[in-house]
């Protein structure tokens, strides 16, 4: 009878002091609410982006001059590293011995693409390739033919084109065969990319694809301007040699003394998924911490409610005494009801948390067809635990003070 | 006189007021036996409600001996005292001190719950305790649908559900009705003639003529200690 007795004293406190407890409520609600909603949208996005970085091919490498995704790291230092130019990358294409699966790229985001009267948004991404782009990543074409060799050597103007430019400039055509438009430049559609959907709200399909000595010639700044290198080892084993090796190759090619540091970026996928993961652990550091402030803020609600509690149940205390109560029994009944208020905001704000996380996830399967919800159980347990914690630590000095009131004085007290 | 129950000798309680010092209780001796029935009288500030709390172990005397059954009742802490309570002693207060939410079959569960007796078994001794008291068709109302008189055999009921050693009542017709407190005094005598020992602790004449033993107190000290020729 003890306990649930006290769980239902915390719930007639509840009722019969809606606002004091209602707020304090509140505040543990907020917490827990931080915590398991921030924890949900997070680990609900990593899984999708990873999945869609896995789409990058598996088992390679990404050479570049700067990290795609970038935390704390000295851009100024970043900044003075000299372009992997085109002629370097062929250069190191050519050196590799441990496979041969090497692509070069370089893009260009913000383009406009034209086909007669119709036109895109500007915010095209243009993507320079070579014959290995479509081996060594995880890209097909669902229409069409990809670039040859003799097109990339050739500068030939050939493109291959997203969904969603097809949506834009060819809704009833076939685009194959159809001419675009970039920056006065015409090129003839030769194929179709597959769907693939988005990361982060940024669509996979709205791109056009060219080779990379026309992109050169037109789409950079200067004819130096840094490309990106993929590199497919040939299964998983090799990656690690295969990583090795291009190191020391990039390395002898832009000069790197023995003594210094790399002046460009390898990463395998795995380590673009752990930018990645930086870039959420920044974001779930921000929610946690608000998320146990908030949870101390309601801590000292409920001490408060608890010290109220106990000086209007002094005589109650000083009969439950008389009749042989220890202290512990005391100490248990009002840690139970602290407890029971914790619990009791705590579940308002994991109900909202994982309602709020599912609707982010459904308002973002818009942008990434892929994304699935990830329920957070292990939250959801931590946030029980750490309710209980915060009630019996906020409890701890409301439930002594009953304790060892004087049964004389609590009897006689009105 | 039946085996002493509490055997008290040279009891003295004194109060830190300020820097002053209040003798509540000075050179108080006394023993109560076994299934006797007493009454504790005094003007207010005769040191009678220090004396209820010294027999009803919820304070412990300065100087002095207060065996309990035995036990030495100054040598005791906190919880031993919680215990004793539980175990020896049955309150009745004036304003019953009955918990408000619980059901009057609750409430006289209570003090076999800080014993740790089973619910099973303390539901069958808290009904038994209630069929005594004439209640048994009120197990289930709580406090506020009881009348006073009702509420005071609940509390009743509490006192005996233990089978302690004693029953110290504090005042209990204080709140009730003349006819009321008749009945409650009648119920009292019905336990003490089932064996039970009774300490009424009451300054009212009317109350302490249903006692066997008269025990008067003035400014902290034992003014006469009399069997009552009425009873």
């Amino acid at each position: 009878m003890n306990a649930l007795e006290s769980v239902s004293i915390a719930i007639d406190a509840v009722r019969s002091q809606k606002l004091r407890s209602g707020l304090t409520l509140l505040s543990v609600g907020i917490g827990v609410f931080a915590i398991i909603a921030a924890t949900s949208i997070m680990s609900t996005l990593s899984r999708a982006v990873s999945g869609q970085l896995a789409d990058l091919g598996e088992n390679s490498l990404l050479i570049q001059r700067t990290p795609t995704i970038n935390f704390g790291t000295n851009w100024a230092k970043m900044r003075r590293r000299k372009n992997i130019t085109y002629m370097q990358a062929k250069e190191f294409r050519d050196r590799m011995s441990s496979t041969n699966q090497i692509a070069i790229s370089n893009q260009n985001p913000g383009m406009t693409v034209k086909s007669g009267q119709e036109s895109t948004n500007p915010d095209v991404t243009l993507i320079g390739i070579d014959e290995m782009y479509f081996v060594v990543n995880a890209v097909s074409v669902s229409a069409g033919r990809p670039v040859t060799e003799s097109e990339v050597a050739t500068s030939r103007p050939v493109a291959i084109i997203g969904q969603d430019v097809v949506a834009a400039l060819f809704p009833k055509v076939d685009p194959v065969g159809q001419l675009i438009t970039l920056k006065n430049q015409s090129f003839l559609v030769i194929g179709v990319l597959t769907k693939k959907g988005g990361v982060l709200g940024q669509s996979q399909d709205n791109r056009v694809l060219i080779p990379i000595t026309v992109f050169n010639k037109y789409y950079t700044w200067e004819w130096d301007a840094s490309v990106d290198i993929s590199v497919k080892a040939i299964n998983k084993l090799m990656l690690m040699e295969t990583k090795d090796e291009a190191t020391g190759i990039m390395r002898a090619l832009r000069g790197v003394k023995p003594w210094e540091e790399n002046n460009f970026e390898i990463d395998a996928n795995d380590a673009l998924s752990g930018q990645f993961s930086g870039f959420t652990s920044a974001i779930l550091a921000v929610a946690w911490i608000s998320g146990l402030g908030a949870l101390v803020a309601a801590g000292i609600g409920i001490m408060n409610m608890m010290l109220v509690s106990v000086k209007e149940r002094t005589r109650e205390i000083g009969v439950r005494k008389a009749l042989g109560a220890r202290r512990r029994w005391i100490i248990r009944q009002f840690l139970v009801e602290s407890i029971t208020l914790c619990q009791l905001g705590g579940t308002f704000g994991m109900l909202g948390g994982i309602a709020a996380s599912w609707g982010v996830t459904e308002l973002l399967r818009e942008a990434m067809p892929s994304i699935t919800y990830v329920f957070p159980t292990a939250t959801v347990i931590f946030s029980i635990v750490i309710c209980t914690i915060i009630g019996l630590a906020f409890g701890m000095y409301p439930a002594w003070r009953a304790a060892k009131l004087d049964p004389i004085e609590a009897l006689r007290y009105e | 006189m039946n085996r002493p129950i509490i055997e008290i000798s040279n009891l003295v309680k004194r109060y830190e007021m300020g820097n002053e010092e209040v003798y509540a209780l000075r050179d108080v001796s006394l023993t109560i036996g076994s299934n006797e029935y007493v009454a504790i009288m005094g003007p207010s500030g005769s040191g009678k409600s220090t004396l209820m709390n010294m027999l009803g172990c919820l304070d412990t005397p300065t100087a002095g001996t207060y065996f309990f059954n035995g036990q030495d009742v100054r040598e005791m802490n906190d919880d031993d005292l919680a215990e004793i309570r539980n175990r020896e002693i049955g309150f009745v207060f004036q304003t019953f001190n009955l918990l408000p939410r619980a059901t009057a079959l609750q409430n006289v569960e209570l003090p076999l719950v800080y014993s740790g007796v089973g619910k099973a078994e303390r539901q069958d001794r808290a009904k038994q305790a209630l069929e005594k008291v004439q209640l048994s068709d009120r197990m289930t109302h709580r406090p506020n649908e009881l009348s006073g008189g009702q509420r005071q055999r609940v509390a009743i009921a509490r006192a005996i559900v233990t089978a302690p050693s004693i029953i110290l009542a504090d005042e209990p017709t204080g709140n009730l009705d003349t006819k009321t407190g008749h009945d409650i005094m009648a119920l009292f005598r019905s336990l003490w003639e089932g064996g039970n020992t009774v300490i009424l602790v009451t300054h009212e004449e009317d109350v302490a003529r249903h006692a066997r033993r008269i025990i008067r107190l003035r400014d902290g000290r034992i003014e006469s200690d009399k069997v009552n020729p009425d009873a």
